[in-house]
Formats: structure tokens, sequence, C-alpha cells
């Protein structure tokens, strides 16, 4: 097989859908992949690299990875270490936004202009994972 | 049984198979005497999505090379299927209409589109061979990344 | 969810990378915020898989209607990898072949004519959710 390894960083959301951390999750996740570290990042879609999706679990195998769950469960950092190892850095929605003085949103969707400060603030901190991860 | 040349990028493994020679549009053509079996490319599928609907040209249609027969209309995008080769359609694959998902899970075997009787003095050697388009592949993929 | 009273669970596929992934999702939303509540339920898919006490005996102990983003089916192996087979089996695919004017855009989250759709496919789901519940749990 030829690969040219190019050094990115496998992002697993939990996207759960019963809480509203996982929406958090799940929203903060696409920004940075979508737009604040396009280029160093991969999305890993948890339930297809549980059930056993090839191509996430090879990537999972060979790249680092950042979870980020919505809640205490831990689904998604709990779900890599299961199948692959230890995740570089494991980010939880709850934490980040308590340590910012940022509530939860209380909705699941259609979230509102706070909602959505509490979901950059996350995304912002899973940005800062990556850098830490490719830079270390 | 010949297999594939494998490229990987990110987490995404594209494939060619060996032996299926392959049109510049992505659609390859497992040529068998005087019969080819045409479908879409690993990745052509792969960039263009979960195939929603598909409309197939009916067996009879000649078609010359790269001449379009028939669409494929994924959530991203609808394109034309661009028979790689010359000739008469004789078969249009069945299993499609009911589960044009094949073209996804297995688009070098379940998931083949037409039977092409091959015109006069067409045998697709102006396709390129599994190495080649192996080449032509990755510029696409590293061209594709580029974008985002 | 009152003890001792069936309810419906809607598992979607917790796709991230797919806009069928966001359909499933916000169609399991209106199902059961909107168009029957009191009587449906959600889990999360994720939880399945770590073996959630609680998510568990939720899926086991009620029909599950089963909403998969792609042919991957990642909701309905989930609940096959625990013995319980889904009432209803579901692809999003689906309602949008059936409503082929409403094409739905986004990832993350869907936009004006995905949630269009979604709010369709809910009304259609809420007949199978009435089929479980008058079977009282029974194969629907």
């Amino acid at each position: 097989m030829l690969n040219i390894a190019v050094m990115k960083v496998g992002v697993v959301s939990c996207s759960g859908e019963e809480l509203p951390g996982g929406t958090v999750s799940r929203l903060a996740c696409r920004q940075v992949l979508d737009g604040l570290r396009p280029h160093e990042t991969v999305t890993i879609c948890l339930p297809l690299f549980i059930a056993g999706g090839e191509e996430e679990r090879r990537f999972a195998a060979t790249f680092p990875t950042i979870t980020v769950d919505g809640c205490e469960k831990r689904c998604a950092q709990r779900g890599t270490e299961k199948l692959s190892g230890k995740p570089a850095k494991s980010l939880v929605v709850t934490e980040i936004l308590a340590q910012r003085g940022l509530a939860l949103p209380t909705r699941r969707r259609n979230l509102d202009e706070g909602d959505r400060a509490g979901v950059l603030a996350v995304a912002e901190e899973i940005a800062k994972a990556v850098d830490e991860v490719l830079g270390s | 049984m010949e297999g594939f040349l494998e490229y990987a990028h990110d987490k995404f493994l594209f494939r060619v198979k060996e032996g299926y020679r392959y049109s510049r549009d992505d659609f390859w053509a497992d040529i068998q005497g005087d019969v080819a079996v045409v479908g879409i490319a690993d990745f052509l599928q792969k960039a263009r999505g979960d195939v929603a609907f598909l409309e197939t040209a009916a067996p009879g249609l000649t078609v010359t090379a790269g001449q379009e027969a028939g669409k494929v209309e994924t959530i991203k995008a609808t394109f034309g299927i661009l028979c790689p080769v010359a000739g008469t359609i004789i078969e249009v694959n069945p299993a499609l209409e009911a589960s044009p998902f094949l073209i996804n899970e297995d688009p070098y075997g379940r998931g083949w589109v037409y039977k092409v009787r091959l015109g006069e003095g067409d045998r697709g050697e102006a396709l390129l061979a599994a190495d080649a388009y192996l080449k032509l592949m990755i510029e696409k993929v590293l061209a594709e990344a580029a974008q985002r | 969810m009152s003890t001792g009273r069936k309810s419906v669970v809607l598992l979607p596929c917790s796709g991230i990378g797919k806009v069928y992934g966001a359909v499933a999702r916000e169609t399991a939303y209106e199902v059961v915020e909107r168009v029957r509540p009191g009587v449906t339920a959600l889990t999360c898919l994720p939880l399945l898989v770590v073996e959630d006490a609680e998510a568990l005996s939720l899926v086991k102990g009620n029909p599950v209607i089963a909403i998969d983003g792609c042919q991957k089916e990642c909701a309905n192996k989930s609940l096959e990898a625990h013995g319980v087979q889904a009432a209803r089996h579901l692809h999003a695919i689906d309602f949008y072949k059936s409503h082929k004017d409403l094409k739905p855009e986004g990832v993350a989250e869907l936009n004006e004519t995905g949630r269009r759709l979604a709010a369709l496919a809910a009304e259609e789901i809420a007949s199978l959710v009435d089929e479980c519940l008058a079977k009282g749990g029974a194969p629907c």
C-alpha cells in the first residue's frame, strides 16, 4: 500500500443524542475540522469506529487521537481506549465549560447565542489540544 | 485472482483493482473478450458520496467512449456515467435498482453498472492500466484535499 | 419515562461525517420532542457500545426504532450485537428518496430543507410508534 504520511490528528466526538453535551461536542468538533484546523484533523465517526469501520480503525491505529465527550460517561474515550489504545488527549465538554464559567445548554438542538459561545470555547480547547499533540 | 493497488490518505483507503482498465474520468472496464463490464472507480464513488438515485441507460444503446449513459445522484452531487468504452450496452446490473448503494459498497464487484459489447476495434487500449491510473488518482486525491 | 409502561426508543446512528447522520438525529428529536413526546425516548448509540447498564436496559425492555445514516448500519448492528432486534430499522436516505424535493444539506447542523425533511419523516414514523405501542412491546 502506498501511503504518503502527513501527520494528522483523529478527532473522535461522542456525538451522543441524549444530552446537550453531545450536541456541543459534535458542533465543536466540526468547527475544528471545517474551520480552525482543517488540514491537521480528520473526523473519526465513533459509531463506525466501534462497529468495525476499517478506515476509522486503521487511522486510529496509526495516528494520534483526541476524544471529545459530552458527559462524564466518556464513551468516546472508553471506546477509543478499548479499540485502539489511549487517546493522546481526552476532553470533556462539561469540564471545559465549567473551567470557563459557561453554562451547559439546556437544549439538545436549536442552540442560542449563549450556547454557541460554549461551542466556540470547546472548539478552541480542541484546537489547542491538536496543536499540542502535533507539536509534541 | 488479482488484488488491489491501494493508496491511503488520512483515514481513506482508495483502491484500484488490478487487471481492470480505467478512463481518466474515473470509470473502469473489465475487458472479457468482446464484452466489457464497466463501473465507477473507488475514488469517484468515495469523492461523490452515497448513491441516492441512479438513472441508467437501457440495453441496446450504442455509445462512444466517454459518452454519458445515465446519471448518478448522490447527496453531494449529480454526475454522468461516462462509459469508458465504445459499443452497445447489452445488460444493466439488475441489482442496482433495489440496491444502488452497491456502487459504494463494492464498486469493482457487485456494483458493476453495464455490460457492453465492444465496438469494432475498441479493446480498451486507450484506457489506463491500473498502475497508471493509480498515479492519476493520487493526483486527484491530493488536489481535492488541497481545496479544503 | 414512566415505570411499568412501555415507551418506544428511537436510536439514531450518531454519525458525524454524513448529512444522513444529521437527518437521522434530527428526525429522532422531532419524534421524541414534538410528534410523540411522553411515549418515546432517546438513547445514545455509544452508550450501548460501552455497555452502559441503563441504556442496555432501555433497549432490551422496550421496542426500538433504529434509524441509520448510511449502509454501514451502525445503530442496527450495535443492537444486534447485544441480542436486540429492532422493531423497525429505517434508513435516513429513504426519507430523502420519498421526498426528493427536500434535499438536506449540512453535516453538523441541517439546513432548513433538511429540517423540513426530518419533520416530515417524523410524522411518518409516528404511525410506526403507535403501532409499536398498540402491540405492547411485541414486534411491530
